[in-house]
């Protein structure tokens, strides 16, 4: 901001202080956003209250059947174990990352950077590879002598659980990093020179101080798995759906658009809800991971 | 004392275990698809009974594959101009300009970010099955413009805040035109935000899958339809050399991203 005259203003002195300014800027791309996103969108969901028939039997038959109750399941468990395990892997490494010398760190981000930048397809296809019945981890795991039959990794909700949390991690680890190196080491310092204990330093300074930004990273992953379509659907199989792949059905292999506009309008709902919660309770700038 | 490496005692080599490990299993699965694209083996066995080229000769003989990668840089080199120059525009009155709701509105710009992808997929496949735009290389372009913009207005909007006005207004009272203010001393000042804009929207359609599944036609499809095809119905190692292309280009862009930043910054 200039904190003298307005230069510009001046240069054109048909433009009044008063009246609103940068509005035509502005005007090109929400008229794009309205027609080719909002549009679509709203149009998607009143669908799901009109086909085939005006009214709410579409979320009567999708709330009310044990196929797809079962769906919605899949999704919130996944969802939630993919959330623990994220949380529970990037604590220590976030962790380990503020305070680590930092030639060193920079190596890790580097890989962090990496990984969550190369390309979805080909890190769902690399543990396509690695998990199937003859795949390196199962041979590993026999080797080892740890297993004597092949497990089964893919295919079902274990490898969606794997492959997922292996796209998540950076995604808490990145935010977390920033919560942890933000805190003064000094708390620490004294509550050790009180006489606290390492454990106790750790349970009741370091984690109720970062708890914050864990709860927002772990939102944060929670509701993105939510709506994971790639890698549920390569790594799961047809018979362990979750709700994505149930509205990508609904509409490519059953064209039953009301049924499509019904599921989508639950997701949708879930997820604004927990991203109103998310912003309400941790302000605006922990919300998005890159 | 927790926060402080060498005071950590042993406690230290356990978080560096984790660590180390954690970035192991990060790192590990893209070495293994390099790896893999090399290894002979019809069907993956790892380690590989010898090494080839095979797969690398069969890819970039294969029409489809080359014509798919074509259209996959014709359309994020498209959305990449189209998402930089908007997002331009929109920054200069997000930033500067003064009416209502000007919060909520950037708000909005950054929605189709936080929306599942699949939703805005099937509701824009819905649209342009419509009028038409389905399959058809506009209906790509104007697709991933929505999903990339958000980059590309979180970047710019972001290097304008950090760009003291008062420069370009000392421009314009030595006689230089608004306009002229704007291109000859504002652009220079913010193309660090530029780049970022230019290099997240490239990848941000270059990467693009579910709106795309959505888009494509037997005639048009993208890379990543391609590839997505091809694994429904094997695991072909010709998408092994495919993804290490696809890291290839990742790496290069990161590196080049990383360089021109420090440079720009300057």
């Amino acid at each position: 901001m200039s904190t003298y005259i307005d230069v510009a203003d001046e240069a054109a002195p048909a433009r009044k202080a008063a009246r609103p300014t940068g509005f035509a800027q502005v005007a090109p791309a929400l008229a794009f956003v309205a027609i080719f996103f909002i549009f679509p969108v709203i149009a998607l969901l009143l669908r799901s209250v009109m086909e085939p028939a005006f009214g709410f039997g579409n979320y009567a038959e999708l709330l009310g059947s044990e196929t797809y109750l079962k769906i919605f399941g899949n999704t919130f468990i996944v969802s939630g174990v993919v959330t623990v395990l994220s949380l529970l892997i990037g604590f220590p490494v976030a962790w380990t990352l503020a305070i680590m010398p930092a030639r060193w760190s920079s190596v890790v981000f580097a890989i962090l950077l990496l990984s969550m930048w190369t390309n979805l397809l080909a890190r769902t296809y690399a543990w396509m590879v690695l998990l199937q019945r003859t795949g390196l981890i199962n041979k590993v795991l026999i080797g080892m002598g740890l297993i004597d039959k092949p497990l089964a990794l893919v295919n079902n909700l274990t490898g969606v659980m794997i492959g997922m949390t292996y796209i998540m991690l950076p995604f808490i680890i990145l935010p977390l990093h920033g919560v942890i190196k933000k805190i003064d080491p000094a708390v620490l310092q004294a509550a050790a020179l009180c006489g606290a204990s390492r454990l106790q330093c750790l349970t009741r300074i370091l984690i109720p101080l970062a708890a914050p930004g864990m709860m927002a990273g772990a939102l944060m992953v929670f509701v993105m798995s939510l709506g994971y379509y790639v890698t549920p659907s390569l790594l799961g199989g047809t018979a362990n759906m979750m709700l994505a792949e149930l509205i990508a059905q609904f509409v490519q292999s059953l064209v039953n658009w009301g049924m499509g506009g019904a599921a989508a309008f639950v997701l949708l709902v879930v997820t604004l809800t927990l991203y109103a919660v998310q912003l309400r309770l941790f302000g605006v700038q922990n919300t998005g991971g890159r | 004392m927790l926060l402080n490496f060498d005071r950590l005692g042993w406690w230290r080599y356990v978080l560096l275990a984790i660590t180390v490990l954690t970035a192991a299993f990060l790192l590990l699965p893209i070495l293994f698809i390099a790896a893999l694209s090399f290894g002979s083996s019809q069907w993956l066995i790892f380690p590989p009974p010898g090494w080839t080229w095979r797969w690398y000769a069969e890819l970039l003989s294969d029409p489809q594959w080359l014509a798919s990668a074509w259209t996959s840089f014709k359309i994020a080199a498209i959305v990449t101009v189209l998402s930089v120059l908007l997002g331009l525009v929109t920054s200069f009155g997000l930033v500067r300009g003064k009416f209502m709701f000007r919060d909520a509105l950037k708000a909005l710009f950054l929605t189709p970010m936080i929306l599942p992808v699949v939703v805005f997929a099937v509701a824009l496949y819905a649209f342009f099955l419509r009028i038409g735009l389905g399959g058809t290389l506009v209906g790509f372009v104007l697709s991933h413009l929505v999903l990339a913009l958000p980059f590309s207005i979180l970047s710019i909007t972001g290097a304008l805040e950090g760009f003291d006005k008062s420069i370009e207004d000392a421009a314009v009272l030595c006689g230089a035109s608004p306009l002229e203010a704007k291109i000859r001393v504002t652009l220079p000042a913010i193309s660090h935000g530029l780049f970022s804009a230019a290099v997240f929207s490239f990848l941000t359609s270059w990467d693009e899958v579910v709106v795309a599944i959505f888009m494509a036609s037997p005639t048009l499809q993208t890379l990543p339809v391609k590839v997505w095809a091809t694994l429904r119905q094997d695991l072909t190692p010709v998408v092994a050399a495919a993804s290490t292309l696809l890291i290839l280009l990742t790496v290069m862009l990161m590196t080049l991203a990383a360089t021109v930043r420090k440079v720009l910054k300057k």
